[in-house]
């Protein structure tokens, strides 16, 4: 019951292009063991340099 | 066998529903043949014409890793199952343009936008966001113009991103056209959208301050907020004593949304941009389930004619004939440029496997296509007088509805003074007439949808439902896109002096909002001063140059295509290519040098000139107006050069790769094997 909460919230997340704290958990873990782990905070900042720097992202 | 026996059942309800519409002869006809023409040939086309593209043209390879899965990084390069992907696609690519589009071109009646929005994203639109996808996937993602500077040359690729400049330019201040004319002296309207600011600005604090990342949480609150602030407009603009502060002239409103896109683009974008994109991507998707669940719990009869007299060229909203100006008016609905900047952006970064991109490039169009379908739907259950009497100027129609329905009755069609000042009451606004834009005829037509398929009695709840669903979207459209525009701006002025092209210098930053916000702030206030109703010239300029966008989208993808060493297949972006060609040239041509004072910029020039001779014309006043005139004809002039220019530097590409004078190497990234299991 948790779990599909769980997996539910992260496809709303996914449509509106919302940043994902757990998914950029679950890829350090995988692809960079060992290296510092940001915080929640940190992660928030570096999505929004990256969603909104330089290329549109929405339509007429 | 079986399958086969189905898909021949699918294409022949697609085809006779098709063949309901065309002959059809009665008073009105029920919107489900459109729906079901509609969608049975979407079927078709995404299960035979999608996969041909998949196979032949583009030969999509699900052993070979996407940038998802090989530059994974679990912030934009994130393999995304598709569905998931489709709804983040969809919800970026669709905005104002396929709802208000299709609801101006139903001046020409039902059947010519229907027909175009369907085969055009068939057999263009569709293709175009397809290919794009597919290109930037196996390109690490890059954006169209680094494409087409790859493909075609440095000097093609500073054109297309100057073109894309002048777009934004252009799409900003025709958008917030349609926002002024939606909300000028409606108290509640404009009460509802001013509380957006401040629900945005709570939830930015939340997300970056209160609650760092929490942002579904923000987002819920925030969604609730915004129903409640649009509940509590009906109080505001029902009071004596609120309602005159709310108030606002059409004036007033476009310089209160300069000031706002200013704003917007210099704040950090977590304050009030990134909130607002939320709110608005959330509003959307649920808007426009809700329509499309009321369309078939509905199932509205249309009363607008399949085609009506003014295919000859004498419409009131907008001048020119069925050809070429069907195709321009439609816009987004049928084929986008603009799209191929988002199917070069996020989209191609997410893809886990090749063949996703047919679901999300294809398929993606399709759903903007069936909105549009559901735009013209919402246009065409109005009674052609009360469509006529939204939509027509001020100008033509005269001050009063007595005067209104005088000359909509010279047209054809009935509409009592008495139901134009019913209906205004019954969606809570003192006057509809002359709404020119699109955005109020697509709320009383949604008003009409939802209320007879949720309940009556609400009527002018869903109407400022749908109003406010339009204006948050659009002002997130300038928000975006003003930031936008500057980063493009600072790019551009850095080649001229280094330090204007650094985004983190205040000044610069500063200086380049305030030229993009006076760019279409400009174009913005000439709209709304002009005597015609501004939508009148804007929205074919942006017609015009959304489309020729699109013709160097299907530019780079032809040349894509042939340096593949599949030329063979080539036709199937050269061919939309032509079309677009034809039809976009053309109305630019009309637009520029037509005899008709109503069509042509520059015979209206001379027409203003004629009447400062005269002395009717006040020569300051007309001395502006003549200027405006130059410059939409100057504008136009410009995105038709700049865009032929791009196609013969493609073309020359093409006969040197034909004739084997250039190899025919691509420029794909190479090829990595992909670790996921089959």
């Amino acid at each position: 019951m948790r779990d599909s909460l769980e997996a539910m919230l992260r496809i709303i997340r996914r449509v509106a292009g919302m940043p994902d704290y757990a998914a950029q958990l679950e890829h350090l873990r995988h692809c960079h063991p060992g290296e510092p782990v940001p915080t929640e905070r940190e992660f928030y900042e570096s999505y929004l340099r990256n969603r909104y720097g330089d290329a549109p992202t929405r339509c007429c | 066998m079986l399958s086969r026996l189905a898909w021949a059942l699918v294409a022949l309800a697609g085809a006779m529903a098709w063949g309901v519409l065309a002959l059809h002869r009665g008073e009105t006809i029920n919107a489900a043949w459109l729906v079901l023409a509609a969608v049975g040939t979407y079927l078709v086309a995404f299960r035979f014409y999608s996969r041909f593209l998949a196979t032949r043209v583009l030969g999509a390879n699900d052993r070979r890793a996407t940038p998802a899965e090989r530059l994974s990084n679990g912030r934009d390069f994130v393999p995304t199952p598709r569905w998931v992907l489709f709804g983040h696609h969809f919800a970026a690519i669709a905005g104002a343009g396929p709802l208000v589009g299709p609801v101006l071109a139903a001046q020409f009646g039902y059947l010519p936008s229907t027909i175009w929005v369907v085969f055009g994203v068939v057999l263009a639109g569709a293709v175009q966001d397809y290919v794009i996808l597919f290109a930037s996937m196996r390109r690490d993602g890059k954006s169209l113009g680094q494409m087409a500077k790859e493909e075609t040359g440095p000097f093609a690729g500073l054109l297309a991103m100057v073109s894309v400049l002048a777009i934004m330019v252009i799409l900003l201040a025709v958008l917030a056209l349609v926002v002024v004319n939606a909300l000028k002296d409606s108290p509640w309207g404009v009460f509802t959208i001013l509380c957006t600011l401040p629900i945005a600005v709570l939830m930015g604090f939340w997300m970056k301050v209160w609650r760092p990342g929490r942002t579904l949480e923000a987002s819920a609150g925030g969604v609730v907020l915004l129903l409640l602030a649009l509940v509590g407009g009906r109080h505001v603009a029902e009071s004596p004593a609120l309602a005159p502060y709310f108030t606002w002239s059409g004036l007033t409103i476009a310089y209160a949304m300069i000031a706002y896109g200013f704003v917007a683009s210099v704040l950090p974008v977590w304050m009030l941009l990134c909130p607002r994109d939320y709110l608005s991507t959330f509003m959307k998707i649920g808007t426009i389930l809700l329509l499309a669940l009321g369309i078939l719990v509905a199932m509205p009869a249309l009363q607008m004619p399949a085609v009506t007299r003014f295919v000859d060229g004498t419409g009131p909203i907008f001048a020119g004939k069925l050809f070429p100006f069907a195709f321009i008016t439609v816009a987004c609905g049928a084929i986008s440029g603009f799209h191929a900047l988002v199917a070069s952006g996020t989209t191609p970064k997410m893809l886990v496997r090749e063949s996703d991109a047919r679901l999300i490039g294809y398929g993606g169009m399709i759903m903007e296509s069936f909105v549009a379908v559901m735009a013209i739907c919402a246009a065409a259950l109005l009674d052609p007088g009360v469509y006529f009497a939204i939509n027509a100027p001020l100008t033509t129609l005269g001050g009063t509805a007595q005067s209104a329905a005088e000359v909509i009755r010279g047209w054809g069609f009935t509409v009592t003074p008495a139901t134009m000042t019913s209906l205004a009451a019954e969606v809570g606004e003192k006057t509809l007439l002359g709404r020119a834009g699109g955005a109020p005829s697509l709320a009383v037509g949604m008003a009409h949808i939802l209320s007879g398929a949720f309940g009556r009695g609400l009527m002018a709840l869903w109407y400022h439902f749908a109003i406010m669903f339009e204006a948050l979207f659009i002002l997130t459209t300038v928000d975006t896109g003003t930031r936008v525009g500057r980063f493009m701006l600072q790019e551009l002025s850095g080649h001229l002096w280094r330090p204007l092209g650094r985004t983190s210098w205040y000044p610069s930053t500063l200086l380049a909002s305030g030229v993009v916000v006076a760019a279409w702030g400009y174009f913005l206030v000439q709209g709304v001063l002009d005597p015609l109703g501004g939508i009148n010239s804007l929205w074919p300029l942006f017609g015009i140059s959304n489309q020729l966008l699109a013709a160097v989208a299907l530019s780079v993808g032809t040349t894509i295509i042939i340096r593949s060493g599949r030329a063979r297949y080539a036709w199937v972006t050269a061919v939309p290519l032509l079309w677009i060609l034809a039809t976009t040239l053309t109305a630019g041509w009309q637009k520029i040098f037509a005899a008709d004072p109503r069509l042509g910029f520059l015979a209206h020039r001379a027409l203003e000139a004629q009447q400062i001779a005269d002395g009717t014309l006040e020569a300051a006043r007309g001395a502006r107006l003549m200027f405006n005139d130059s410059l939409d004809a100057t504008i136009t002039a410009v995105f038709m050069i700049a865009t032929v220019l791009v196609v013969l530097a493609s073309a020359r590409e093409w006969v040197l790769l034909l004739t084997r004078r250039k190899p025919a190497a691509d420029n794909e990234s190479p090829f990595v094997e992909t670790a996921y299991a089959g």
